[in-house]
């Protein structure tokens, strides 16, 4: 096995060539990392940290919207709420207003009703009366004449005017 | 043992040259560590490219994914968002290089693919000159930070107190200071052993199962994966852990009496 005898020439040798430290490489390898880190900083990752702080800026923009519009909706709601409080409180009021209302027109167009029907109902007595003492009277004067024109023709011209008056009478007690 | 001795198991702690320019050594890991970042910045330049115009599908979706998490992370650890701005670029560096890096050991052929006896394939982050050179940018760049945001005596203070005025204090800042040099130490040998580790794994694995590796070896290359996207991911926070310790310092201090 090489490593045993690398160690073991060690004892005698640079430890530092042994474990293959080569200061020139060393060097070497520092600048070169050095150089890699400046190019790639100055040219490729301001690239990267760019798109990294956009994608960032845009989702904290979205979380800003979305809490933002969160917020609208919440109080979007409260105000909705509330109008349809005042909104039912309203209706409330206008249904119970409208029930007294309607009530009192009710009651009022009732009485309104009762009244004229009163007054059509004595109109109409009052004409039914009317027209019965008109109706007897014509009757009455109708019957007359009739009577005096039935005694005409029954009787004819023998008639005294006692004998009629009495004819008359009769009739007329007859006719009643 | 005879087995492995007949199959000539050989295991080099340190990247195997594969040839030189003039006294330069290119070694394996060398080669996979530009073909890992190369990789790495075809990915992000794509995907900003595609950004940029407006165009998008699955790929770019996934990398932009995984970049927002990690910016998202990076400004969870450091609350000063300018801060976290210039810490961005070197954070993100460090995640996407080392998980390409890490999962180039996981190509087929490690190990097998052979120059001159030298195996093509190792991932640079089982190279301990990538790993300590990471932890040395990271060290650096947190100890700039601090001095920025502390200065330089804010920053000397959290190391150095009077061990008159206040002896916990001083034992503090001693611990600080060797804290600092374990941070580093830490970083690197932390992903230097995971993925050396994880390429021994593969290559032991691979020998071990000799005709079934082709169903037993695919699990471990999985699990080697995710152990690469781990490994990132920790080498990426521990990067923000320590700046934002370093740069919060003033805080805990200031008030302390004078």
């Amino acid at each position: 096995m090489q490593p045993l005898t690398q160690f073991a020439t060690t004892t005698n040798g640079n430890v530092f060539t042994s474990l293959g430290i080569d200061w020139q490489m060393l060097i070497l390898q520092i600048v070169a990392f050095l150089i890699l880190v400046f190019i790639l900083g100055k040219y490729v990752y301001p690239w990267l940290i760019k798109s990294v702080d956009e994608r960032q800026a845009n989702i904290e923009a979205a979380n800003k919207a979305a809490s933002e519009a969160q917020s609208a909706a919440v109080d979007a709601e409260a105000r909705v709420e509330k109008l349809l409080k005042i909104a039912r409180d309203e209706a409330a009021d206008i249904v119970a207003t409208a029930k007294l209302e309607s009530a009192a027109a009710l009651s009022a167009s009732e009485e309104k009703a009762k009244k004229r029907s009163e007054q059509i109902v004595a109109d109409a007595q009052g004409e039914i009366q009317k027209e019965v003492v008109a109706a007897k009277k014509a009757l009455h004067n109708e019957t007359l004449e009739l009577v005096a024109l039935a005694t005409e023709k029954v009787v004819g011209k023998a008639v005294s005017s006692k004998i009629d008056e009495s004819l008359i009478t009769d009739s007329l007690k007859a006719v009643k | 043992m005879n087995q492995f001795a007949a199959l000539d198991l050989q295991v080099s702690i340190g990247a195997q040259e594969i040839f030189k320019i003039g006294s330069f050594s290119v070694t394996n890991a060398l080669l996979c560590g530009i073909a890992g970042s190369l990789i790495a910045i075809i990915v992000l330049v794509y995907t900003a490219l595609s950004v940029k115009r407006g165009f998008y599908n699955r790929f770019v979706g996934l990398v932009q994914w995984v970049f927002e998490g990690l910016l998202k992370q990076i400004n969870d650890i450091l609350p000063d968002k300018k801060l976290a701005r210039k810490m961005t670029p070197l954070a993100m560096t460090v995640f996407f290089v080392v998980m390409f890096d890490y999962w180039l050991s996981v190509l087929p052929g490690l190990d097998t693919i052979k120059i001159a006896g030298v195996p093509i394939l190792r991932s640079v982050t089982a190279d301990l000159n990538f790993t300590l050179a990471l932890a040395i940018i990271t060290v650096v760049t947190v100890q700039i930070y601090a001095v920025k945001y502390l200065g330089v005596f804010g920053n000397i203070k959290r190391y150095i107190r009077n061990p008159l005025k206040s002896p916990i204090g001083a034992f503090e800042g001693a611990l600080e200071i060797i804290g600092e040099f374990s941070r580093g130490l830490a970083l690197a040998l932390r992903l230097f052993g995971n993925a050396f580790a994880g390429e021994i794994l593969l290559i032991v694995i691979g020998l071990l199962a000799s005709y079934a590796a082709t169903v037993v070896l695919p699990f471990f290359m999985i699990f080697e994966l995710f152990i690469g996207f781990i490994q990132a991911y920790v080498f990426f926070v521990l990067v923000l852990i320590f700046t934002s310790l370093a740069v919060s310092h003033g805080g805990e201090h200031s008030e302390e009496p004078a």
